[in-house]
């Protein structure tokens, strides 16, 4: 299920979907397509809805990742049950469900394939979390789930236990989504169906114990770019240019003809894109950079992302650390983010940047100011 | 223009022809047909795409041919279709390309009987009359002696399990793989089955059999050498778009991140293609001569431009089928570029023999490695667009004009017109080319959206300047090629000299407003036209035209790149146009993808 707009994650889904945001130099949604194939399934329906384009052109018929891949278009987002829907004409028989925006391990792919079932159960991978209440906490007995409880929040958690977000169904489950009713937002959520399905004790649950992550917030760019790059390894690409006296730390991945400038420190946790240029003195830690971006000579970047094609100017700090963030209306409080820098934003010299800073795409900054907070895009900040 | 295909293996034939075939119908698709050869010989032929060929559920045979046809003799009929047969249809021919003296060759087969208008039916008749059932290799080569003219052909027989293919001036690749042997006009065509391939030379008569390829040139045994294919055919899928042309306008900042892909330093200000031209070739060179047809023509008025401007060169361009090495010009001094996305342009490839004959030294500018533009010409540069199924070509147009630019920057800085200054600055803007045209697909909604306000005008035009112009020649081509629309372009200045006369409420224009394009004496233009009622599209990079357009489409801040840029607006906006009038877009009528006949 690729199909989401992703609207926590402004500025980065102006232009991608949330899926397609790229960590340690991959979208997202390549992890999870790359489990899946590894998992050894080899006919793989993207649910794509908005800015299809960026995930279509990525992924074309799939044979680069040896699987087929086919498109199911959800025109409009609503809900995880109708993007289920919309992949009806493409599946036959057994089927994996996975979110496109949540990076697992192939083995609880294969956990959810092999696990014993009968015709019509639908089978739920679940997972301990120390957040139980930001998703959908489930009640179990046996391998039977007996409820599921969808965002009850911090304190109205009734187990540890929660949805991983990975399904195994049948045909039959289309017949359950249909005879779900439409939420108060206008959804047809998927959880709705298993709501369903547990109460005639037809969901069988699978516990998986592996490593997940997934992005929810803008911060989780930079944490989850820190697990890939510590998963799946980091490394500097051939065609890249690190110039003399340059620093560049084990856990810090560089894309395709980028260039790292004299004396700049690359500490760990920094993804560079493809052609990403690196100043001299320039200064990167926990970091994401997408393809293209310029940091100038004696930046500092620290806990942010930059978007693609953005511009960094000299000796512009962005401080990073601890701060506290608005989002939607909710709250969120020392959370380790530097802040964003949309794609093509063009920072000018000697900008500070506060934490938590989110600036839109397209924004112009002049030399010299101060930002905080969130800028929308395509303004033009002046200093004060 | 046509596609051919062979296969003789242990497999079972037909859907390894037919699906080859689909992959070939790009080369053109009036009409197809496929030989089955078993015990016997099947022939099944039809006007019109691969799909309409009624076929067999199934087949045992494990050796056929297939074709898939352009006319160029003779109009798309059933019986015109290939594969071709002797009087007794024992013998199959497919071909691709032209024989000249067919008729005279017909003329002396007086006593067979012939069915179609074609010139290649002269061929199984030849080889009928030269066969006496034994060696058809031996056969093959004793009528390929006899044609003059342009050719791919393969050949088989009721009773030989085998195909005879020969080569002259028209494509031919043999594939060797594990369940039998390949031979088409593109690799495309089989590389489902195997990747190791071996290019035929003009001249080259290759024997096909399940487990081997024998090849001879003028009766002598030679050695092709098997290179491996590592490009990836099955691209050329349309991945989730309802079209390959959108798919690939959508593929351009990938494909021109590709084409930029290690071959510059901004920081230094150098640009290299590895070509290999000697510093002291380039720095007294007098003229580059460009030679290239329709969207190559037009990427090559735009290098010029550059060329000139930052190369300090003399430069022309020439329409291929129109070039004559004249008068005034020392050949020692003169490069000639050929630009040809194929590599297979027949009148490209003309013009290049032409100027190297001449004494020229020749540079091809392709997308297709082993084309024959790439390895006839002195010199190669791949513009690595990656492969294009769409007829209406969108991002080779892209990427040519950005190799032709990194050109600019490597001849230029050779010949010490260009300071280190100038050039890093025209690097970085070429670096930034595929970010702008990603942000240009961005906005698609808005092309679209002036596409369905303007989708039913009595014509378009197209007015640019300078860097401009060829963009707006171009964004004319592209409509007409796939919206069947009359669309032209025009020389901003050139209006009131007499196209302005066209202009009414129902034709709307289209102008490139951006810098490298003269927007401030385009804008009077725009004036000029929005006085007679007129709408106008602007692709804008020039804020003080707001006022003045009906709709304005931003374009990025990039430089004489800015057109470039804007172009994709056009690609947009004629295949939006082309839509919503229903048109085949991937497959124009009257139109192939390559031409490769003169």
């Amino acid at each position: 299920m690729a199909a989401g707009e992703g609207r926590r994650l402004e500025p980065l889904t102006n232009r991608r979907p949330k899926p397609m945001i790229p960590v340690g130099n991959q979208p997202v949604l390549e992890y999870v397509v790359e489990a899946v194939a590894d998992a050894g399934i080899d006919d793989i329906v993207l649910v794509v809805g908005y800015k299809r384009d960026r995930i279509q052109t990525y992924f074309g018929d799939g044979n680069d990742w040896g699987v087929d891949v086919s498109y199911a278009v959800q025109e409009k987002q609503l809900g995880t049950g109708h993007a289920v829907l919309q992949a009806e004409p493409h599946v036959d028989g057994a089927f994996v469900v996975l979110n496109g925006d949540r990076i697992i391990e192939p083995g609880v792919v294969e956990q959810v394939i092999d696990a014993p079932r009968e015709a019509g159960d639908a089978v739920m991978a679940v997972t301990r979390s120390k957040r139980p209440g930001d998703y959908g906490v489930v009640t179990t007995d046996g391998d039977r789930a007996t409820d599921i409880a969808e965002k009850p929040g911090p304190h109205g958690s009734a187990s540890e236990i929660i949805n991983a977000g990975v399904y195994g169904f049948d045909d039959s489950v289309f017949a359950a989504i249909r005879a779900c009713d439409v939420g108060p937002d206008g959804e047809l959520a998927i959880t709705s169906a298993l709501d369903r399905l547990i109460s005639r004790a037809t969901v069988r649950c699978v516990r998986y114990r592996g490593q997940w992550v997934d992005l929810t917030h803008l911060w989780d760019v930079v944490s989850v770019n820190a697990s890939v790059l510590d998963w799946f390894g980091a490394g500097i690409a051939e065609t890249a240019t690190v110039e003399s006296g340059a620093v560049v730390a084990d856990a810090v991945d560089v894309g395709g003809d980028a260039r790292i400038g004299a004396n700049a420190a690359l500490r760990p946790n920094v993804t560079l894109g493809d052609n990403v240029v690196v100043g001299s003195n320039a200064v990167l830690s926990n970091a994401v950079v997408f393809p293209g971006a310029v940091i100038d000579d004696g930046a500092v970047v620290r806990d942010a992302v930059v978007g693609e094609d953005a511009r960094v100017g000299p000796n512009t700090t962005v401080v990073g650390g601890d701060a506290d963030v608005v989002v939607d209306g909710t709250y969120h409080e020392g959370v380790t983010f530097g802040g964003v820098l949309g794609d093509y934003a063009d920072v000018g010299g000697g900008v500070l940047v506060e934490p938590g800073t989110r600036l839109g795409d397209d924004a112009i900054v002049e030399s010299g100011a101060t930002l905080t907070g969130a800028i929308s895009p395509e303004t033009e900040v002046r200093r004060g | 223009m046509c596609g051919i295909i062979g296969y003789v293996g242990t497999e079972r034939a037909l859907p390894v022809v037919a699906d080859g075939l689909h992959r070939l119908e790009y080369r053109g698709y009036d009409s197809a047909g496929i030989a089955l050869c078993a015990d016997s010989l099947s022939i099944y032929k039809s006007t019109g795409v691969v799909d309409d060929l009624t076929l067999p559920e199934s087949s045992a045979a494990t050796c056929a041919v297939g074709h898939t046809r352009w006319s160029t003799h003779g109009k798309p009929t059933d019986a015109n279709a290939h594969p071709h047969t002797d009087c007794h249809g024992e013998i199959a021919v497919v071909h691709n390309g032209i024989i000249d003296n067919y008729e005279s060759l017909k003329a002396e087969l007086a006593d067979h009987a012939f069915t179609s208008e074609t010139d290649t039916e002269v061929v199984p008749h030849l080889i009928e009359e030269a066969w006496n059932g034994g060696d058809l290799t031996a056969a093959v080569e004793s009528v390929v002696d006899r044609l003059d003219g342009s050719f791919a052909i393969c050949v088989t027989a009721e009773g030989c399990d085998e195909i005879v293919a020969a080569r002259r001036d028209s494509p031919l690749v043999v594939g060797h793989g594990e369940t039998g042997s390949f031979v088409a006009s593109d690799v495309p065509a089989f590389i489902e089955h195997t990747r190791r391939v071996s290019y035929l030379e003009n001249g080259d008569v290759a024997t096909l059999t399940p487990d081997d390829v024998a090849v001879t040139n003028g009766g002598d045994p030679v050695d092709r050498p098997v290179e491996t294919v590592t490009w990836d055919a099955e691209a050329a899928e349309k991945g989730g778009y309802d079209h390959y042309m959108l798919k690939e306008i959508h593929e351009q900042p990938q494909a021109l991140r590709q084409t930029l892909s290690g071959r510059l330093d901004a920081v230094n200000g150098e640009a290299d293609l590895d070509l290999d031209l000697p510093e002291e070739y380039v720095r007294p060179l007098e003229e580059i001569q460009i030679v290239a047809a329709g969207t190559s023509y037009h990427a090559g008025m735009y290098a010029r431009r550059l060329l000139e401007e930052y190369a300090d060169v003399r430069v022309s361009v020439e329409i291929a089928s129109e070039y004559e090495v004249t008068g005034g010009r020392d050949p020692e001094r003169t490069l000639a570029v050929a630009v040809t996305q194929s590599g297979e342009t027949a009148d490209t490839l003309d013009a290049m023999r032409k100027a190297s004959r001449a004494g020229a030294r020749t540079l091809a500018v392709t997308n297709t490695v082993g084309s024959t533009a790439a390895r006839e010409a002195n010199h190669t540069v791949y513009i690595r667009a990656g492969p294009e199924i769409g007829v209406a070509a969108t991002k080779t147009f892209a990427a040519q004009v950005v190799t032709l630019g990194l050109l600019t920057v490597e001849l230029g800085r050779e010949r010490r017109a260009l300071s280190t200054a100038m050039a890093s600055d025209l690097l970085e803007r070429l670096r930034d080319v595929p970010g702008a045209i990603q942000q240009t697909l961005d906005r698609e909604a808005a092309v679209r959206e002036a596409a369905e306000t303007y989708a039913d005008a009595d014509a378009f035009f197209f007015i640019g300047r300078r860097f401009g112009y060829p963009v707006a020649l171009e964004g004319a081509l592209k409509l007409k090629e796939i919206s069947y629309e009359h669309a032209e372009g025009f020389a901003g200045g050139e209006l009131k000299h007499g196209p302005l006369a066209l202009v009414t409420e129902e034709t709307p224009v289209l102008a490139v407003l951006t810098r490298g394009g003269e927007p401030s004496d385009l804008l009077n233009n725009v004036k000029e036209v929005e006085s007679r009622g007129a709408p106008v599209v602007g692709c804008s990079s020039l804020p003080s035209a707001s006022k003045y357009l009906d709709v304005e489409l931003e374009v990025e801040a990039l430089g004489v790149f800015e057109p470039l840029v804007a172009n994709v607006y056009l690609q947009l906006f004629a295949y939006h146009v082309a839509r919503l009038r229903g048109r085949s877009i991937d497959r124009p009528r009257n139109l192939a993808k390559s031409v490769t006949v003169k």
